[in-house]
C-alpha cells in the first residue's frame, strides 16, 4: 500500500505484505462498520418493496441478479472500472470527462444525489488514509466543486491508487453494493438475516461473472435497459413513507 | 433469368438533410438547407397560434424506412432566437438486417441562445433481425429551450411481431455547453435478455421518452405532474426533475395508441413553459 501515510507505510517493507495489507484494507473498506453511507440507499428497491414486489428471499434473489446483470453492468461497474484505467494513467481530464456522463447518466435525481452523497462520505473516510498527490488534486477539485465526485469515480479513483488489482477493485465494488442493497432489504422486507446471507452467497458466482464481462467494456458500452427500475427510482421520491433516501 | 437483384447487391442509401434556422422580420425561417433522398424537409411553416413566429418544418423519409446498411444523418442549426418545431412525417422503421448489417441514424442538433427547438414524438419501429444504432447530441446554450419525444416500439405489434429485432441501441445526449445534462443509452438484444423480467420491461412492449430541457424548467410542480400521471393504470410512468434545469419523463406501455395521447398530453403541459420569442 504505497502510497498510504507514514504511520501505515512502515509496515510495508516487502511485496507480499504490502499486497496483503491491500487485501485487508479492501476488506476494511467494505465492514459495515466503515461509513461509505451505501446503507441509506436503496436505489429505486423501496417502491419495489412498497408495491409488494419484493416479498421473500426468491423476490429479493431475483432482483438482486438482475440489478447486477443490468444496472451495476452496464452503469456504475464501468465508471468504476474506467476510474480505475485512467487513475493509472493518470488522466484528470479523461476523469474530468468520465464523471460528467457518470452524473448525466443517471436519470433519476434521487439515483444522482444518492451517488453523490456515497462518495461524499467515501471520500471523508479515506481522506485521512491516503497521502496521494493524484488523490488530493482530485479532493480538490470536488471542494472547488469542479467535479461532483461520484462514489463510482471515487471508488475507482482509490483502488487504484491503493495498488489492488483492477478485477478485484470491480468484485469488491459489485460485492459491497449488492450487501448494501441485500441488508436495506433485510430491514424493509420481512425476510430474515439468513435469508439475507443466503441471497449475497448466490450472488457471489455472478458477481464474478459480471465482474468478468466488465473488464473487456469501454465508455461506449454504458447502456440501460432496466427502464422500470429507472421509473421505481424516479418514483420513490413521491412515495408516502420511506425508509431510505433513494 | 430473374429480374429481382440480390439483396446483397442493393447500394445503401446514406440520406441527409441539414436545416440552418435564422431569425429574419420577427419570424424563424430556413437560412439554408442540403437535403439528399430518401431525406426532406417541408418549407418553414407558420401555424403555430401560439407562437407565430416559429417555423413548422415536416421531415419526410421517402424510402420508407432503413434498410440493413442504410445511413441517416441530420443536422440541425438553430441560430439565436429562432423558435422551431421539427416533425417527423411517419414513425421511423427499420426492415430485417438481410446482410448483418446496421441501419444507422444519426442526429447533431445545436441550439443557441435563447432559441427553442421542439421535435414531435414519433416512434421508431424496429422490424424482425433488424439491427440499429441512433445516436441524437444535443449541444444548447443554457437559456436555450428542447422539448423532445420519441417512442420505442416492440416491432410491426399489428403482424404479431413483437420484439422480433436483434438488436437496438439508441444513445440521447444533451450538453448545456460544457455540461453533459442527459445521457441516455438505450440497448435491447431481446434474443439475449428476457425482456419481460423484473426491473426490465416486465409486462410492456413500448417505452416512451420525453425530455424538456429549459431556464423555466424549475417552475414545474413536478410531484402534480407525477400525480396527475400516476391516474392511468395501464401505464407505468414516472417523471422528475434534473437540476432544476431539464424534465424527464419515462413511460413503459403496452398500447401505443394510450402512450402517445398521455405523451401529448403532458407535451401540452410542457409546452405552456416554453418562452414565446419577441
Amino acid at each position: 500500500m504505497n502510497n498510504q501515510r507514514e504511520d501505515s507505510k512502515k509496515h510495508s517493507s516487502t511485496k507480499d505484505t504490502s499486497i496483503n495489507q491491500s487485501y485487508l484494507h479492501l476488506i476494511q473498506i467494505h465492514d459495515s462498520a466503515f461509513p461509505s453511507g451505501n446503507f441509506a440507499h436503496s436505489f429505486g428497491m423501496e417502491t419495489y418493496i412498497q408495491e409488494d414486489d419484493i416479498r421473500n428471499e426468491a423476490d429479493l434473489k431475483v432482483f438482486c441478479e438482475m440489478y447486477l446483470r443490468h444496472n451495476f453492468a452496464s452503469g456504475d461497474a464501468i465508471i468504476a472500472k474506467e476510474a480505475y484505467r485512467l487513475t493509472k494513467e493518470r488522466d484528470l481530464e479523461g476523469l474530468i470527462k468520465l464523471e460528467n456522463i457518470c452524473h448525466a447518466v443517471k436519470l433519476s435525481p434521487e439515483t444522482r444525489e444518492g451517488s453523490m452523497m456515497m462518495g461524499r462520505q467515501f471520500s471523508r473516510t479515506i481522506e485521512p488514509l491516503i497521502d496521494d498527490e493524484f488523490m488530493s488534486v482530485w479532493l480538490k477539485k470536488f471542494r472547488n466543486k469542479e467535479v461532483k465526485n461520484h462514489y463510482s469515480v471515487v471508488y475507482g479513483i482509490y483502488t487504484a491508487l491503493i495498488d489492488v488489482s483492477p478485477k478485484m477493485s470491480l468484485e469488491t465494488f459489485l460485492y459491497s453494493s449488492i450487501t448494501a442493497l441485500v441488508l436495506n432489504a433485510v430491514r424493509a422486507v420481512p425476510v430474515g438475516q439468513m435469508s439475507g446471507v443466503k441471497t449475497v452467497h448466490a450472488m457471489l458466482p455472478i458477481i464474478e461473472e459480471v465482474a468478468e464481462d466488465v473488464m473487456d467494456y469501454g465508455l461506449d458500452d454504458l447502456d440501460n435497459n432496466s427502464i422500470a427500475l429507472e421509473i421505481s427510482s424516479m418514483r420513490h421520491e413521491f412515495l408516502n413513507s420511506r425508509l431510505f433516501i433513494s | 433469368m430473374t429480374l429481382r437483384k440480390s439483396p446483397s447487391n442493393r447500394p445503401s442509401h446514406y440520406g441527409q438533410l441539414s436545416l440552418n434556422f435564422e431569425k429574419r422580420r420577427n419570424k424563424t425561417i430556413i437560412e439554408n438547407y442540403y437535403q439528399l433522398p430518401p431525406l426532406r424537409a417541408s418549407r418553414a411553416l407558420h401555424m403555430n397560434p401560439k407562437n407565430p413566429a416559429e417555423a413548422t418544418v415536416y421531415m419526410v423519409e421517402t424510402a420508407g424506412g432503413l434498410v440493413a446498411g442504410d445511413q441517416n444523418k441530420f443536422d440541425i442549426n438553430l441560430a439565436e432566437d429562432t423558435s422551431v418545431c421539427l416533425i417527423p412525417q411517419s414513425a421511423t422503421k427499420m426492415y430485417p438486417s438481410f446482410n448483418g448489417m446496421w441501419s444507422t441514424q444519426n442526429i447533431d442538433v445545436s441550439i443557441a441562445s435563447n432559441a427553442t427547438l421542439a421535435w414531435k414524438t414519433e416512434a421508431v419501429i424496429p422490424f424482425e433481425t433488424a439491427k440499429f444504432k441512433g445516436k441524437t447530441i444535443i449541444n444548447m446554450a443554457k437559456d436555450a429551450t428542447l422539448l423532445w419525444g420519441e417512442i420505442l416500439a416492440p416491432g410491426r405489434t399489428t403482424r404479431g411481431e413483437i420484439f422480433a429485432y436483434e438488436d437496438v441501441r439508441t444513445n440521447f445526449q444533451v450538453w448545456l455547453e460544457d455540461e453533459c445534462l442527459i445521457y441516455d443509452a438505450l440497448s435491447f438484444k431481446p434474443e439475449e435478455t428476457d425482456l419481460v423480467q423484473l426491473g426490465l420491461l416486465e409486462e410492456h412492449l413500448y417505452v416512451g421518452s420525453l425530455w424538456f430541457v429549459s431556464p423555466n424548467a424549475h417552475e414545474i410542480d413536478i410531484k402534480k405532474l407525477n400525480e396527475e400521471l400516476q391516474e392511468i393504470k395501464e401505464v407505468q410512468v414516472g417523471a422528475a426533475l434534473l437540476e432544476e434545469k431539464a424534465v424527464n419523463l419515462r413511460w413503459l406501455a403496452s398500447d401505443l395508441v394510450l402512450l402517445k395521447q398521455e405523451m401529448d398530453k403532458v407535451w401540452e403541459v410542457l409546452s405552456n413553459f416554453i418562452i414565446e420569442k419577441k
